[in-house]
């Protein structure tokens, strides 16, 4: 039997009289010892179906149909204490931000101690012992010194696996696990991974993995559910959903994601974006039309069911045999390495006070350590490694938001290190920063028009009209309507803005753009059609870029050359596909053996990066 | 204009309630001379200390009754608002300016300039404001002018501290760097860029300040400490009407209900504003 | 843990010394700029213009401003503030009999601001959402709106004129004795056993603690409910929840612990202004604390009072955050951990 099973399960929000569907006709089955993918793009409703589990629905959430059995009793139905009575004991979570789940105020211990009196599974007065062998079971090591710790004294890292020890402490039946490491760096997500894998075996538990990456739960799952606005998409094993899709938006899904594997591809790329819950609501035909590549008459007359592809799975498509055919265009090929330098750093260092002492030369911490790299004409550079590392503080280095503690930055042959004002007026014409989040980056108080012709505004010219043409010139090249000039940045979805941030970046024309991790935290489909826009933006107007990410597949992609960072040090650098193909530093190794690979048959080796002692810093 | 048209502020049933009463204030202080029933300081000595005019032993020349020297209570009430309005104007717009400058050169530039101003606000929140304004009252002398003065010198600090760190925030965001990067001087980031996304807390403090002006003023009359006594002034009108709290508790109900409203006028504005203006809530409470 | 809390703390006397320096210079400079001589008010009205200028070289008004203020620093530094112009007596004897009654109306007010406050904002939490928060926020606008000596005339009207049944002038009544031991009434009147005494004390001070503590409240009841309110939106609640804790639970053992932190740092400030208002709520109540001292001095322009009790109102703020800020430094890990 199973041991979790959704029926025509739908989720609604009301407001103002009307009902906005969430979640439409959900059905699955969950065996014990079993892990379910749950795997969408954001407003897929991904997360919602954790938190009805829970039924801790955001306010005017509820559910409005059908039935989501635990153990054979309804869980929608059932009364409130005695689900309460489950929640930690017989369903456990572990959630997204490991460091904000941890209450701020209480050592690791009195939360740890007051969950196991609550599960009551050992007398009170040994919660000690009980304690330390869950955090023995996690592998955290030092669980004695770890219980008189307060989390901020512990990494993202360290604070996932103390939620996973509590929720397994339990023994608990199901296992929910929503994007548990999505905010984790790479090498670790993969040790995050096998061990909720490790603990589910031994435990015999059920586990539902929610996550935006179709690789990875191809990896690790048993069965997979794509799911778009809100409807199951696709159903069925993980391998078979992974090598064979059958829903359209799967395969766009997969071919979307830049690839790990040994030929590189072009990215499929989905125009616009998934519906929200106000045009779910009018729509007549599949969801998924709007976007499709095989959308056929047929399609938007009603919304097709889910039906019976092949073995054990389901797809809501009228043509999954058509699904196949769709194909990602050829790849742009890297560029040759050959332009004059634009940009060189030499022997540069950033050094940061920790501490002022008295008398004493202040504690400092050395952020970025001797880096050299040149960046050549027309060249794409990209720069990994995990947080902390010291990538960003290079980036701020190159743009002079820092100066640097020693070395020399020459910026087209000329030195610009010393940050004067004349030196910054040099830089700020030839070299431009586009920012992480567009939602700090943009003021929320301009109109865009006025965000990408900041520059002129800066250099003191340009009437209204002027700023206007320049503007709507700026977002016809970035692939906006003209008529977004007038919107504010709240008017904008992620994407747009993200546009919009690179936008501002290009109306001063610069020969070198540096890009701290711009596609980090979008969707596949999102960030497929940003870095198409950056290569072709390369070859219609010619700049270099500096790509700063912790994502190597995008990295493979984009960058011509990649330089490989690891505790402030520069480790490896060479051109993309030498290095990925054949890396010669323990680190790089290791980040490249926490990628899940494309074939999902393939296996998946996780080993720690051998020789390389990754502590996971507090 | 339709309801949906109008602002989001101008929506609030609080920013509409303050403003109704400040509106009535307001009206009271200008046309005192017309509305007036009579010279707030003409002194009636065979008419002292006379209940209102529906209780026993009222006159109707007098509506709110008189006071001990004769005087009546509610035309000094009402040229009391003029005292009362012109303080809480005048100074919380002086105090407005001086904070608000200090907050966001100090949390724009950080530094020492940040440290140097954080000590001098420091030294100022180790005097509890109702003493440093009596001490600056002494120092100063009374006057209109000197309360006002005063009141500026005090409160100055409640602004700079709360817009202090909602700049420093702001600043941190990227798109500050990012108009740096572009070229922009600092006197463009800050009214740019900076300025237009503290404003609404600004206005919100300005309100709030107001009505402590309103307040400070009143204390300092009532200590006989703000301005002559040829002046009406609602502190001054509480202070008097102590001497005779037995026979006539009515003289010390009218001002204190006028200092509350138009207190109250101010802090409801404010927490409209607030709501409305201030994406996070909790930022002002804290002022 | 307690080593470095007493290292912080220490780092934060230290910074307070310089302040308390500025702040008596400060005051120093405000009243020098005064348009009155303290020779010629320290003499008989006939003193010849002689005499005065004899005196003024005797009280060292002749000297430099900063030596004048050096000179004044190192006797207040030996404890000494000099003599009283009209009542020529000891300041600091003066300020000795009175700022004990003055700490105690004020640590009986904070009491009363904290409880208030804290249960205030618990109910407005409670209620969020609802219409009765509404009507409970408007109301505790207008407590907001009603100032400290507002609400101490208000209380004495209600309840000292017209119920008649607590007293609101002085701190003992006719006939009953006041011991003298530590200066604090309350404290003495219980150690010397006396009772009646005692609890004619605590009637007297019931009115003025209320109204000062009464108007102190509501800023602490709308930051604790605002912090709540925030802190509910956090992770650690969402997955305290997740683990199945009960409400109350989270709201006592996760919530509470966190939203009282900003709440403290706000009742540090509060306590200050507080104490300050002790001056009015004493001149309202005729209570013999150092706020009718300083009226008294300031009618009379009785300058070394001024600047005494002056000092010592600083002082006892600065005692106050360094106790608060201590207090929040116990509860919070994140400031004394790393």
């Amino acid at each position: 039997m199973a041991l979790l099973a959704a029926n025509n399960l739908s989720v609604a929000l009301t407001r103002g009289g009307s009902a906005f569907p969430a979640i439409s006709d959900l059905s699955f089955q969950l065996e014990p010892g079993k892990i379910l993918g749950l795997v969408g793009e954001s407003g897929a409703g991904k997360s919602m179906i954790g938190r009805t589990i829970a039924q801790l629905l955001p306010s005017g959430f509820s559910v409005t149909g059908g039935t989501l059995d635990f153990a054979g009793e309804d869980l929608v139905t059932m009364a409130p204490e005695k689900r309460r009575r489950l929640l930690g004991r017989d369903i456990a979570f572990i959630p997204q931000e490991p460091l904000s789940a941890l209450n701020p105020v209480l050592t690791i211990g009195q939360q740890m101690r007051e969950h196991l009196a609550r599960i009551g599974k050992t007398e009170p007065a040994r919660w000690r012992e009980h304690a330390l062998a869950m955090f023995a079971a996690v592998h955290l090591p030092h669980g004695a010194e770890l219980l008189d710790k307060y989390p901020h004294q512990l990494s993202g890292g360290m604070c996932q696996r103390v939620l996973i020890a509590m929720a397994f402490a339990s023994r608990p039946r199901l296992l929910v696990a929503d994007e548990p490491t999505t905010a984790l760096d790479v090498t670790i997500q993969a040790r995050i991974v096998k061990l909720i894998e490790e603990m589910r075996q031994h435990e015999d538990t059920a586990v539902v993995f929610i996550t935006h990456d179709l690789r990875l739960a191809a990896q690790i799952c048993d069965q997979v559910l794509v799911l778009y606005a809100g409807r199951p998409a696709e159903y069925g094993p993980a391998r078979d959903v992974f090598a064979r899709p059958a829903h359209p938006y799967s395969r766009c899904l997969q071919l979307a994601s830049p690839g790990m594997g040994s030929e590189r591809r072009g990215l499929f790329i989905l125009p616009e974006r998934m519906p929200g819950l106000q045009a779910i609501k009018t729509l007549t035909g599949c969801r998924f039309a709007d976007r499709c590549p095989n959308v056929v008459a047929q399609c938007r007359t009603s919304e097709p069911p889910l039906a019976k592809v092949d073995g054990e799975r389901v797809a809501a498509c009228i043509r999954p045999e058509a699904t196949a055919a769709i194909e990602p265009p050829p790849a742009a090929a890297h560029a040759k390495v050959t332009g004059e330098t634009v940009l060189e750093a030499s022997g540069v260092s950033k050094d940061f006070v920790t501490r002022r002492r008295l008398f004493r030369a202040p504690a400092t911490f050395r952020a970025v350590d001797k880096a050299d790299f040149v960046l050549r004409e027309n060249e794409f550079v990209g720069i990994v490694g995990e947080s902390g590392s010291g990538k960003s503080t290079l980036a701020r280095l190159v743009v002079g938001l820092e100066s640097p503690s020693q070395g020399r930055l020459t910026l087209l042959g000329r030195d610009v290190t010393a940050n004067r004002t004349s030196e910054r007026a040099f830089r700020r014409e030839h070299l431009q920063i586009v920012f992480q989040d567009p939602q700090s980056a943009l003021n929320p108080r301009r109109r865009v028009a006025g965000i990408v012709t900041q520059a002129m505004e800066a250099a003191g010219g340009g009437t209204g009209t002027e700023r206007l043409e320049r503007a709507r010139a700026l977002l016809d090249e970035i692939g906006l309507a003209p008529e977004t000039a007038l919107r504010y940045p709240s008017q904008l979805s992620g994407g747009q803005k993200q546009r919009v941030n690179i936008a501002r970046a290009l109306c001063a024309l610069p020969r070198v753009l540096v890009a701290d991790e711009i596609v980090s935290g979008l969707d596949v489909s999102v960030q497929a059609q940003l870095l198409d826009l950056l290569l072709r933006l390369r070859q219609e107007r010619g700049f270099s870029m500096l790509f700063i990410s912790h994502d190597l597949s995008v990295v493979r992609y984009l960058c011509d050359r990649v330089l490989v960072m690891y505790r402030g040090e520069i480790v490896e650098s060479g051109p993309t596909e030498t290095v990925f193909a054949a890396p010669s530093h323990a680190y790089t190794r290791a980040l490249l053996a926490s990628v899940p690979p494309d074939d999902a048959d393939a296996a998946w080796n996780r080993d720690d990066g051998g020789d390389l002692a990754l502590v996971e810093r507090a | 204009m339709t309801l949906a048209a109008m602002p989001r502020w101008l929506r609030s049933g609080r920013v509409l309630i303050g403003l109704l009463i400040l509106l009535f204030v307001v009206t009271c202080a200008l046309f005192a001379p017309y509305l007036a029933p009579n010279d707030p300081n003409e002194q009636n000595l065979i008419a002292t200390l006379l209940p209102p005019a529906w209780a026993d032993g009222g006159d109707p020349a007098f509506p709110l009754g008189t006071d001990s020297l004769g005087r009546c209570v509610l035309s000094q009430l009402i040229y009391g608002a003029r005292l009362a309005l012109t303080v809480a104007l005048i100074a919380s717009f002086g105090a407005m300016i001086i904070g608000a400058v200090l907050a966001h050169v100090a949390g724009y530039f950080g530094g020492w300039v940040d440290w140097l101003i954080g000590r001098i606000v420091d030294i100022w929140l180790s005097f509890p404001p109702v003493i440093l304004s009596l001490i600056l009252m002494v120092g100063l002398g009374t006057g209109v002018q000197n309360v006002i003065l005063a009141i500026v010198l005090v409160d100055w600090t409640r602004f700079c501290r709360v817009l202090r760190s909602e700049v420093i925030v702001v600043t941190r965001r990227d798109y500050v760097a990012a108009a740096r990067l572009l070229g922009f001087s600092h006197w463009r980031t800050v009214t740019r860029e900076i300025a237009p996304a503290t404003f609404p807390l600004l206005i919100t403090l300005l309100s709030l300040e107001m009505g402590v002006a309103v307040v400070v003023e009143a204390i300092l009359s009532f200590v006989g400490m703000s301005v002559g006594a040829d002046i009406p002034a609602w502190g001054q009108m509480v202070a008097d009407a102590r001497q005779n709290i037995y026979q006539a508790p009515w003289n010390l109900i009218c001002p204190i209900l006028a200092i509350f409203i138009t207190v109250f006028g101010f802090n409801v504005l404010g927490d409209g504003l607030r709501r409305t203006l201030d994406p996070r809530l909790s930022q002002t409470e804290r002022g | 843990m307690f080593a470095t809390i007493a290292k912080l703390l220490a780092r934060r006397i230290l910074v307070s010394i310089p302040i308390l320096l500025l702040v008596s210079m400060l005051l120093f400079m405000i009243l020098r700029v005064l348009p009155v001589d303290p020779a010629a008010m320290s003499l008989p009205p006939n003193a010849t213009i002689e005499e005065i200028e004899a005196k003024r070289v005797e009280m060292g008004l002749t000297l430099p401003l900063p030596q004048q203020y050096a000179i004044w620093l190192s006797q207040v530094a030996h404890g000494d503030f000099g003599t009283s112009i009209q009542l020529r007596t000891s300041v600091t004897r003066l300020i000795g009999q009175t700022l004990p009654a003055t700490i105690e109306l004020a640590v009986l007010a904070m009491a009363i601001a904290s409880a208030l406050g804290i249960a205030g904002g618990l109910l407005l939490f409670y209620l969020r959402g609802t219409r009765s928060e509404t009507v409970l926020d408007v109301g505790s606008i207008a407590l907001l709106s009603l100032p400290e000596f507002l609400w101490g005339l208000f209380l004495i009207l209600l309840f000292g004129v017209w119920f008649e049944f607590l007293p609101f002038t002085g701190v003992l009544s006719a006939g009953y004795q006041k011991p003298d031991i530590t200066g604090f009434l309350l404290v003495d009147s219980l150690i010397t056993g006396q009772f009646a005494t005692f609890w004619n004390a605590v009637q007297h001070l019931i009115l003025p603690a209320f109204a000062l503590g009464v108007s102190f409240s509501p800023p602490i009841m709308r930051v604790l409910r605002s912090s709540l309110l925030d802190v509910y939106q956090d992770d650690y609640i969402h997955q305290a929840r997740l683990r199945g804790l009960s409400e109350r639970r989270i709201l006592i053992g996760h919530a509470l612990k966190n939203a009282i932190l900003p709440t403290l740092s706000l009742m540090g400030v509060q306590f200050g202004f507080l104490f300050g208002g002790t001056l009015l709520i004493e001149i309202i109540y005729s209570y013999p604390g150092m706020g009718n001292l300083m009226v008294d001095a300031i009618r009379n322009t009785d300058l070394p009072i001024i600047q005494a009790v002056g000092l010592t109102y600083c002082v006892v703020v600065l005692v106050i955050s360094i106790l608060v800020d201590s207090l929040y430094l116990i509860l919070n890990p994140k400031l004394r951990t790393r």
